[in-house]
């Protein structure tokens, strides 16, 4: 009996062990860390030293520049635009792959194809073409018609719409996958029995697609949402914030404070603050994602 | 026509099809498919086409495919770019990261992940909760205090901030490896594609003597299968397209990856806009591969006949 028992207690220490080298990952490098962001950015930090305590100075000079407000609403433009641009044509795509009987399996092959790239060379290549002189893709297709070259990424109101572009065409295979999978799902009886129930093509779509990955959807619009809120790779790497900050995000500003401008307690205060906003849209998320479990 | 006879209800059924406004909506479709699979290639031929230009011919733009193509040419010109570029040592780099990122995420979330669902402690339901909150906590806002934890990044004990233990792992490898064992959403993955194997077969190996790693190697990583090899793509693939971390945690050039590398080379001298497109290419080769080899193995169940009676 005793044996037993020291066996049990040997197998569970086992079972700890096991799940210790992961615990202790997470706790280094998620659980520290943002705790350790949140802690520090109450404090005066001179380069990456800690000095003293200092309230909430970081938080009110964030708050208090102009760059925070031109941040945050760069930011919700990223968001509309990438929800305007995003949403749609995987959604659409999907369903007309799904309608295909001539070359189904070529075109999802070439749809895919951009997903494939590594997300640098991707926007690399687009930078490219988006390029001012007469070397660019899409100054080459201007060229072509007669006009002049254009600066795609030099306007202050389109640039970020020119970068959500790239960030949708590298980013649509994937969803557009996602869609696609959820339809093969769909059972064929459901669409024949709204066929006998006299429902045309667009019925079909209304009464039985959509009601069928509702759910699915929705979740995807709030990722897609959280995802696009901390872009920051696109304005780094195409147009360092530029020009004059037009497409400059929040995350960039993180970034720009920390490691270009040495203000350091400045962005750890505007990461907690990201942090807020985004953790009131995850806890959204959570909530969507049990009524969709529900309703399934 | 008789392909269409075989087609399965969806939005257009057969009888649909057979109509010519039906036709005509269907090869409208079709019409919509072949600009959108031009959209997504064109760009890709565009790079293809300009690797093997000349400086001078990309700069003046007016003509879409290179003139004075030859074969001869075009492997001269890979040769060449493959001189001006000097990515074999990042690409060592980035193979050897790829393959221990890979080993310690299988291990690490693998067994976290089979003790979570197979081996249920008291206790652990609260770790579970922590590791799916974890899963849910934006990453970008952490960049700063992540990179500030590696300045003084704590080993054996974790008495605060500025502690004599700690150890700046800045310039080395360990934040990358130490990140691939925190895997939260992995490890939920691992977890849930183990629930789908019957109790019923651990707790036979188990009476067969088999110990956790036994079962877990033998047993379970075979068993789940699909989701192995799409962790472990996601793991192999990972340090190829990841140029922000290396770029910000590696001061030693020597060090950088293929990504990083790329997005540092384009003001070097030699590094004409030809030879920088090669590199592009040189870089989505190997992602691209990884993704032929994993595709067919990451569908598909396999857990029919496992368990009889």
């Amino acid at each position: 009996m005793k044996k037993k028992g020291l066996g049990k207690l040997k197998s569970g220490l086992v079972a700890w062990l096991l799940l210790l080298p992961a615990l202790i990952a997470i706790y280094l490098m998620v659980w520290r860390p943002q705790v350790m962001g949140i802690a520090l950015s109450f404090f005066k930090l001179k380069g990456y030293s800690v000095q003293e305590f200092c309230g909430l100075d970081n938080y009110i000079r964030v708050l208090s520049s102009k760059n925070f407000p031109l941040a945050l609403k760069n930011t919700l433009l990223y968001v509309f635009w990438s929800f305007t641009l995003g949403f749609l044509p995987p959604l659409l795509v999907a369903f007309f792959i799904n309608e295909m009987v001539h070359f189904k399996n070529g075109f999802k092959t070439l749809i895919y194809l951009p997903a494939l790239m590594p997300g640098i060379t991707v926007m690399l290549l687009w930078k490219f073409m988006y390029s001012a002189n007469s070397s660019g893709l899409l100054n080459m297709i201007l060229a072509k018609f007669g006009m002049d070259p254009y600066g795609w990424l030099n306007h202050p109101n389109t640039v970020i719409l020119m970068l959500v572009i790239e960030m949708t065409w590298c980013g649509f295979p994937g969803t557009m996958f996602l869609y696609y999978t959820t339809l093969q799902g769909i059972q064929m009886e459901l669409y024949e029995a709204a066929m006998i129930d006299g429902a045309g093509p667009i019925g079909r779509f209304i009464h039985v697609s959509i009601p069928q990955m509702g759910g699915l959807l929705a979740l995807n619009i709030v990722n897609q949402i959280i995802g696009v809120f901390q872009v920051m790779n696109e304005p780094l790497v195409m147009t360092g914030g530029g020009p004059n900050g037009a497409s400059m995000s929040v995350s960039y500003l993180l970034y720009r404070y920390a490691f270009l401008e040495g203000k350091v307690g400045d962005s750890l205060a505007l990461g907690t603050i990201i942090f807020l906003i985004l953790m009131v849209a995850t806890c959204f998320y959570f909530y969507l994602n049990k009524k969709v479990e529900e309703n399934l | 026509m008789n392909r269409f006879d075989n087609k399965q209800t969806t939005l257009l059924s057969r009888t649909e099809l057979r109509t010519v406004k039906g036709q005509i909506l269907y090869w409208c479709l079709f019409a919509i498919l072949v600009i959108v699979a031009g959209v997504t290639l064109f760009p890709c031929i565009w790079m293809v086409l300009n690797a093997f230009k000349t400086p001078r011919e990309i700069a003046a733009g007016n003509t879409f495919i290179p003139e004075n193509f030859s074969l001869k040419s075009a492997i001269e010109q890979i040769l060449y770019a493959w001189d001006m570029l000097e990515m074999e040592r990042s690409i060592v780099n980035t193979l050897f990261l790829s393959l221990t990122k890979c080993a310690i995420t299988v291990l690490c979330s693998g067994f976290a992940g089979y003790v979570l669902s197979k081996r249920r402690q008291k206790g652990m339901g609260v770790v579970f909760t922590l590791v799916v909150w974890t899963m849910m906590m934006p990453g970008s806002v952490r960049t700063v205090s992540t990179y500030l934890s590696y300045l003084s990044f704590p080993f054996i004990i974790d008495d605060g901030f500025d502690s004599v233990t700690n150890v700046n792992v800045l310039n080395t490898y360990i934040p990358f490896w130490v990140s691939a064992a925190a895997g939260s959403f992995t490890l939920i993955l691992f977890k849930n594609a183990f629930d789908a194997i019957p109790n019923t077969l651990v707790d036979a190996a188990r009476i067969d003597g088999c110990s956790n790693v036994r079962i877990f190697f033998q047993l379970m990583l075979p068993l789940a299968k699909p989701t192995v090899f799409y962790v472990m793509m996601g793991a192999l693939s990972g340090p190829w397209s990841d140029y922000f971390t290396p770029y910000l945690l590696l001061s030693d050039k020597s060090k950088y990856t293929v990504p990083a590398w790329l997005f540092v080379i384009e003001s070097k001298t030699g590094v004409t806009q030809n030879v920088y497109m090669m590199g592009l290419i040189f870089a989505s080769i190997p992602p691209a591969i990884l993704y032929l080899f994993f595709q067919r193995r990451m569908s598909g169940g396999i857990m029919i006949g496992a368990v009889k009676g």
